[in-house]
């Protein structure tokens, strides 16, 4: 017997040795979480989340494809046992095969996910380092600058990390990168606003 | 945008939050629909936040694009950031993107240049790698130091998606090595790193046309004088440290001229990074790990062994966890070094640390040889009094295998798994206890000590499940030797224990609420045993066994009442059916250990173990009609599968036939086999060529005319086409060319690991028929990484619509632990657009494991690509 599947859709049709057998489910109904298939995806950051102590999520960033559904799986989970760790113990936690950098930092926890073998200290210094920078932007931040301002971390990171690696080790030249661009933004609206009187001028 | 924070954040309830999004959202997906300009980019932004709380917002993936397609840098701003936190790669909607990207990719904005490159370095498919390679291979060469790195980056992604890529890049990336920018240097230098994973080529062309460079820019960058800018904790550019000393790795791995060149820079680094602070650690520990890889070098080894045990000594938590991991890894190449750290490892099992208690003892369990398992044993053991509830489990396993492996003398043993039983009989997996009766059963000058020994620990420990199993099932068979004290060893202590005092074990045993089916089970054989043995006890047995002729359990019903009868009406033949039990074949039990645990228990020591069937089916009839026959035929309950099989094979094949069910016609089949005495043992195999099969419809016809005529004495003889088809499909197995007789003389690929978990591993050999390119003929073999066995294992894949697929019968559905072999199945792939689509393939696996069912799913893309 023949199977059809239809690849991109919501159901996925299974087929097992049998043949008979083939039945359908759901793709929210996946269990289990596995690495994206391919085995060459090594040595890199999976993913960055940002938990406060409340357990609420204030900043999550995917370098490996993880589903809608395994993402809020991931975060419960990891933030069950992250939470609950004593404040002596050491930065880095055993999770299904991979491990959990994370330090606290006031009310927040950066968490980063990398491989069994990847260099752990290292990883915590790429988290200090993004601190330093959020800090230095911010002007000592505070968990309330990340809430409302949650695009700007974005952006951040995005100058810090690509595809789950490192890009750039100077705090200044990030700096500099961002301001230049949120300067590019502010003349973009000053632009609009200055056209817009004009034209309300113009129409008067 | 902060007036639906502030309102989210004023929500006490999650229902209240709830009814905010829910407002939130019909807002902006109305604002959608009227495809209004001005607060599109607001409106992403929101999308954004509801998306982090974990709301759905596919609705908005539409807006991303349309803010990427605007002109203006913010509206791309904003629209790459929602289209990297909405998107993933394996969405179609990506595809659309490319255009835009191509676009930007070549935008006279260098923000916008980057702002590109960031996106496609997070998110890009396999297709539009394949699509932008070149502009990002051209950005490569940019003016801006900025844009080169991002540049760098991207590439990884695109030559990880697609590996062929990769020999455009290895020209570029040899340049960026020697740039003097950091940011452009560490990506560089990453990029080089990925580049030799997946290109032989590019390894060697680094290995010969780098490695004395990038010694050199290590020297520079140890030596460089203070650098505000890069200035970590005294240290210039950690960062960058440690990316040379990964790269330096790659190229010195299994190349002695490389490793030679950088051993005096990798002397340099080791003694002078400082260690007070944890970027130097860092680099210490990424400096030891490339020691411990490149080719030996004994100098520079006992000098990172030296870093590692200072980094175990160390008080911070973080160095002392990585200093066990990396001794993980020194084990290999220097078991000797290691044991040296022997009692430092033993305190941190003990640690507060789950983590690093974790690796510990991971790490200990390497450690253990023939002439240390002795004092670590005791160590371990003495730690499992204390140690916390949720470790004892993980700690009990692996010193049961320490145990099983390493165990000098079979008393030593026997003593060790009663410590263990004693302290944490309840974390104990069944297999375990199994194989400690099967080794009791062989210890036959240890019947008596080892009875004795656990009737003592019975009385104190009698909470532990596992440790009653093992007691009572030992009373039941070696009862006599406790009470007449047969072969007393000089260690132990005298004991007079009575007939009773026996019985009253087993008695309690069976009494406690808290202890399972099994154990009950077991017991119940124990006193029927016991009857024969003690005759002075039998009319208390006799009350006790009597006591579950009414239990709502049918297994226990069922035992209750044969037993009750054994004893009543057959004394004569009574002691000869409770014999001691024969020695159990300890060759037989670990091999069959190492296949499946049912089979195992069911046959080894076939007093209790045929629960599992027992209780399943409670309500089937076959069972209630044994019952009936078993209260004038004393035969012993538990009778196997095929004594049942062949009482009621006959009668319930056709009616299972009709049900359809499809282990029930497999067994129909095998009757009818059975009854035209085909002897083919093996069972019937998938129908997958019934197709042809039935194709020659004229012969298939007779075939079952014939097979009516011969299988007259069944009344309902088989209409069911199916069944007749599959049994004709065995009988004609030898003229029909059957799939497994394929010949591989097909072209020649190279095999692919398919999917990888922490515990398991698929690997797919593939060949190709001669004369028909479409087809792949695929071998794969699942191998077990964890420490116990899979059963129940099912693959199950799934193809687009151009392919098509078949699935042979795997070689066995249960898997033995650790890699001590494997499952093999074939796969059949027909590639409707071969050439033009490589195979791409979805895999479901599921399997039990320690009786809890498991899941693994995973994409396979790394196909090669001319299948």
């Amino acid at each position: 017997m023949l199977l059809s599947c239809r690849w991109f859709s919501i159901e996925y049709w299974y087929l097992d040795s049998n043949q008979q057998r083939i039945w359908s489910f759901p793709v929210s109904k996946i269990v289990a979480i596995v690495h994206s298939g391919s085995t060459n995806c090594k040595k890199k950051i999976h993913f960055v989340l940002l938990i406060s102590r409340q357990g609420k999520v204030r900043l999550t960033k995917w370098y490996s494809p993880y589903s809608q559904k395994e993402r809020t799986k991931v975060i419960r989970e990891l933030s069950g046992v992250i939470l609950s760790r004593g404040p002596k113990l050491c930065n880095f936690v055993e999770w299904r095969g991979y491990k959990v950098v994370y330090k606290r930092y006031a009310s927040l926890y950066f968490c980063m996910c990398i491989d069994q073998d990847d260099n752990e200290l290292e990883v915590l210094e790429i988290i200090h380092h993004y601190v330093e920078i959020l800090d230095r932007y911010f002007g000592s931040v505070c968990e309330l600058d990340l809430i409302f301002n949650f695009h700007k971390a974005y952006y951040i990171l995005d100058e810090l990390l690509i595809a789950g690696e490192l890009q750039e080790s100077s705090k200044k030249t990030v700096a500099r990168l961002i301001a230049a661009q949120d300067s590019l933004v502010e003349s973009a609206k000053e632009q609009a606003s200055s056209i817009s009187n004009i034209i309300a001028q113009a129409t008067k | 945008m902060k007036d639906m924070i502030r309102a989210i954040r004023a929500c006490k309830t999650a229902a209240e939050e709830r009814a905010v999004i829910r407002k939130e959202s019909a807002a902006i997906r109305a604002a959608i629909n009227e495809n209004d300009q001005d607060y599109r980019h607001r409106n992403l932004a929101k999308l954004m936040f509801i998306h982090m709380l974990g709301y759905p917002t596919h609705f908005g993936q539409m807006e991303c694009l349309k803010l990427i397609a605007s002109a203006g840098f913010p509206e791309k701003r904003i629209g790459y950031l929602g289209l990297m936190l909405l998107l993933d790669e394996r969405q179609e909607v990506l595809m659309l993107v490319t255009n835009s990207l191509k676009q930007d990719l070549n935008h006279s904005n260098q923000y916008i240049v980057g702002l590109a490159l960031c996106a496609l370095g997070n998110i890009c498919s396999a297709e539009m790698a394949r699509d932008l390679a070149p502009e990002v291979e051209r950005l490569l060469q940019f003016r801006d130091p900025n844009i080169r790195k991002k540049a760098a980056l991207c590439s990884i992604r695109i030559i990880k998606k697609v590996p062929d890529l990769a020999e455009n890049f290895i020209n570029p990336a040899a340049a960026l090595l020697k740039e003097k920018h950091h940011g452009v240097l560490i990506t560089g230098i990453q990029l080089c790193t990925d580049l030799c994973k997946v290109s032989p080529e590019a390894l060697e062309y680094f290995r010969k046309k780098c490695t004395e460079g990038l010694v050199r820019t290590l020297k520079d960058i140890i030596n460089s004088p203070y650098a505000p800018e890069y200035d970590i904790a005294g240290i210039t550019d950690p960062f960058l440290h440690i990316r040379l000393l990964k790269l330096l790795r790659m190229l010195g791995q299994g190349d002695a001229d490389a490793s030679d060149t950088m051993n005096d820079v990798l002397a340099q680094v080791a003694t002078k990074a400082e260690s007070n602070k944890n970027a130097g650690n860092a680099i210490l520990y990424e400096c030891v790990e490339t020691i411990m890889s490149i080719e030996d070098n004994g100098g520079l080894r006992v000098l990172a062994i030296n870093i590692l045990g200072r980094f175990l000594s160390n008080r911070d938590n973080n160095i002392r966890y990585v200093a066990l991991n990396m001794l993980m890894k020194a084990i290999t190449v220097d078991a000797q070094a290691v044991q040296r750290h022997r009692a430092t490892i033993l305190e941190c099992v003990k640690d507060s640390d789950a983590s690093i208690r974790k690796r510990a003892l991971e790490l200990v369990y390497l450690l253990v040889n023939e002439s240390n398992v002795k004092p670590l044993t005791k160590e371990l053991i003495e730690y499992l009094e204390v140690s916390d509830q949720e470790f004892k489990g993980e700690l009990t396993a692996k010193v049961c295998s320490i145990v099983e492996k390493f165990s000098p003398e079979k008393i030593w043993y026997i003593d060790q798994m009663l410590k263990v039983l004693i302290e944490a009989g309840n974390f104990v997996k069944d297999e375990v206890w199994h194989a400690l009766i099967v080794a009791i059963s062989n210890a036959s000058d240890l019947h008596g000590y080892t009875v004795r020994a656990l009737y003592r620990s019975f009385q104190t420990s009698a909470e532990q499940e596992t440790l009653v199993r093992v007691a009572v099932w030992c009373v039941g068979e070696y009862g006599d030797m406790l009470v007449n004290n047969v072969g007393v060893l000089d260690i132990e202590d005298p004991t007079t224990v009575t007939e009773s005092d026996a019985v009253d074990v087993v008695e309690i045993a069976i009494q406690r609420h808290a202890l399972d089916l099994t154990t009950k089970a077991m017991a119940l054989i124990a006193l029927l045993k016991l009857s024969s043995r003690f005759p002075s006890c039998s009319g208390r047995i006799k009350d006790i066994i009597v006591q579950y002729k009414g239990s709502f359990v049918l297994e226990l019903q069922q035992r209750s009442l044969e037993f009750n009868s054994i004893i009543e009406k057959h004394q004569n033949i009574r002691s000869a059916l409770v014999e001691r039990m024969p020695v159990l074949d300890e060759a037989t039990f670990s091999g069959r250990r190492a296949g499946s645990l049912l089979t195992t228990v069911s046959t080894s020591s076939r007093a209790s173990h045929n629960l599992p069937n027992g209780v399943a089916k409670p309500s089937a009839a076959p069972l209630v009609d044994l019952l009936d026959l078993s209260d004038d035929a004393p035969a012993p309950s538990s009778s196997d599968g095929n004594f049942l099989h062949d009482l009621l094979g006959v009668d319930l094949a056709p009616a299972s036939a009709q049900s359809g069910t499809n282990q029930a016609s497999k067994a129909g089949t095998d009757v009818l086999l059975d009854l035209l005495s085909i002897g083919s043992t093996t069972p019937v195999q998938s129908n997958s060529s019934t197709p042809d099969m039935l194709s020659s419809g004229l012969d298939n016809q007779k075939q079952i005319a014939t097979l009516d005529a011969l299988s007259s004495p069944l009344p309902s003889a088989p209409a069911n086409s199916s069944v007749g088809a599959s049994s004709m499909m065995d009988l004609l197995d030898g003229f029909a060319s059957s799939p497994s007789k394929r010949e591989d003389n097909g072209s020649v690929h190279p095999s692919i690991v398919a999917f990888e978990s922490s515990n398991l591993r698929v690997t797919f050999n593939f060949s190709k028929p001669p004369g028909n390119p479409q087809m792949t003929l695929i071998q794969a073999t699942f191998i077990n990484l964890s420490s116990d066995a899979f059963t129940d294992f099912v693959f199950q894949a799934a193809v687009p619509k151009f392919l098509q697929l078949h699935l042979d019968p795997a070689s066995s559905n249960t898997l033995p632990a650790s890699g001590n072999g494997s499952v093999m199945q074939s796969l059949r792939v027909t590639n409707s657009q071969h050439g033009k689509k490589s195979l791409v393939m979805r895999i479901r696996i599921a399997y039990k494991l320690n009786n809890k069912d498991m899941l693994e799913e995973g994409q396979i893309n790394n196909f090669p690509r001319d299948l």
